[in-house]
């Protein structure tokens, strides 16, 4: 039997419903605990709507790629495999396909060859999955990350504030950095997103339209996303 | 929303009303999905008798950890300040953490005015990172679902901006928020991203050097110059 049949029987489709499901019940359990707690300390409906709509109107744009990415994923395997890995979080269809290279090199074969074989997909399947395990057990010891902090920190507010500042600000500028010196689309890209961003947020302040925030991120990257695809062609 | 800046929220309450439950399911559903992880394996076998052996689980493990080992340092560093308890249960297990999951907790915390890494940033934290999963996991599951459809009608050219551009203006956009918030680390945040890219430091050693680094330039400022966040 072919491999790529095999990648898209209806076990594989089983296997993302579970981590997805999981996944769901764990943020809708969240959301709930947190809005009956802030509610009950003062944050009225209004407010935290507010926080919904904002979050909702920035994941347009991520979800969507990602759906893309799947695409390019759903091709070079399956539709099943695909979602499968998109429930546990694919960032990059181009980590994804070079895991899928390394598992298939360590199994004696080669990925996307029409000599690959269902060895070499199981241990694709293994390979990829397994890749991600850190950041579920990180998410396992998640209680003791807090503890950690506060010993880091001995409490204090506003060390807790620089950390979380800095460290934003650091992680982004890589991020930003990195994908600008890929090219002149992409810097221009990135520069857009920054000053667009940057203007919609200080906007919203100066008109005294809080509802701008809520849109500024989502506006900011669709635009910086098509001003970059024009100037590339 | 001005007024959400008076709220303080009561840390007795935080502690249990609030924390005590996210932590009791939280690690209870990640050991359920880093259980998940090996369905997949598990079910291939079952049906088909193939199952990898354990030297080539032993390479493409080793070589797979050569990749994901220094995000296992910096994404908890940089990311569990910002994201909260419950925003690093979900980014640990769903993923996606860099392009949807601190964008959308940024954006709620933005709205909202709350300062993050505070009790009140934790909680809106949370409200961004949950809303950013209960809408990722359907609209991904009806992406998969419809796969050939969304071909159609997604033009070529609008797939190759998606796929090419829109990650660096994600990650544009959000830098510009943080930028707002903390442009006092800017400065040592650039030249610690720039200067390894430059020597050819790997890309994951690169971001541990920069967000350590720009912590240790943060704490310094404070203790130092009494400069706050």
């Amino acid at each position: 039997m072919d491999w790529k049949q095999i990648a898209n029987e209806p076990w594989v489709w089983i296997s993302g419903g579970v981590t997805a499901a999981m996944g769901l019940y764990m943020a809708w359990f969240f959301l709930r605990t947190a809005l009956r707690f802030m509610h009950g300390q003062g944050f009225t409906p209004k407010q935290t709507s507010a926080m919904i709509r904002g979050a909702a109107i920035t994941a347009i744009g991520p979800v969507l790629a990602n759906i893309f990415v799947m695409i390019a994923l759903a091709i070079a395997i399956s539709p099943a495999f695909a979602w499968q890995r998109e429930g546990v979080g694919v960032g990059s269809v181009f980590t994804e396909l070079a895991q899928a290279s390394n598992a298939a090199i360590a199994a004696g074969e080669k990925f996307g060859d029409p000599s690959f074989t269902i060895k070499g997909f199981a241990a694709v399947v293994f390979i990829m999955n397994i890749a991600g395990w850190g950041w579920s057990v990180e998410a396992i010891f998640t209680r003791y990350l807090g503890t950690i902090r506060e010993k880091v920190t001995g409490g204090d507010q506003a060390l807790l504030a620089v950390i979380a500042g800095a460290g934003m600000v650091a992680i982004f500028s890589y991020y930003s950095i990195s994908n600008a010196v890929k090219g002149s689309p992409y810097l221009i890209t990135v520069l857009v997103a920054v000053f667009l961003s940057m203007f919609l947020f200080k906007l919203a302040d100066w008109i005294k339209a809080p509802h701008l925030k809520e849109w500024a991120l989502g506006i900011a990257m669709f635009i910086a996303m098509f001003v970059g695809k024009l100037i590339a062609g | 929303m001005s007024d959400v800046n008076e709220i303080k929220v009561d840390p007795q309450a935080f502690e249990q009303d609030y924390l005590k439950p996210i932590h009791h399911v939280g690690t209870i559903f990640s050991i359920g999905i880093f259980l998940a992880l090996f369905l997949p394996s598990i079910f291939l076998y079952i049906f088909h008798g193939v199952f990898p052996d354990w030297q080539t689980i032993a390479g493409g493990f080793a070589l797979a950890m050569t990749y994901a080992v220094p995000f296992y340092i910096s994404e908890p560093i940089a990311y569990y300040p910002i994201l909260g308890n419950a925003g690093w249960y979900l980014t640990g297990t769903v993923g996606n953490g860099s392009n949807l999951r601190v964008p959308c907790a940024a954006v709620a915390e933005e709205v909202a005015g709350v300062t993050e890494g505070t009790r009140e940033g934790e909680l809106v934290a949370t409200i961004g990172v949950a809303t950013s999963a209960l809408i990722s996991i359907p609209a991904i599951l009806i992406g998969a679902l419809l796969i050939n459809f969304i071909q159609q009608f997604f033009p070529p050219w609008l797939l190759d901006a998606f796929n090419k551009f829109l990650l660096p203006a994600v990650f544009g956009a959000v830098w510009g928020e943080f930028i707002l918030r903390g442009w006092k680390y800017l400065p040592v945040a650039v030249l610690l991203a720039y200067i390894p890219m430059a020597l050819h430091v790997p890309s994951a050693w690169n971001i541990v050097i920069c967000v350590l680094g720009s912590m240790v330039a943060g704490w310094a400022m404070l203790r130092y110059f009494k400069i706050k966040a």
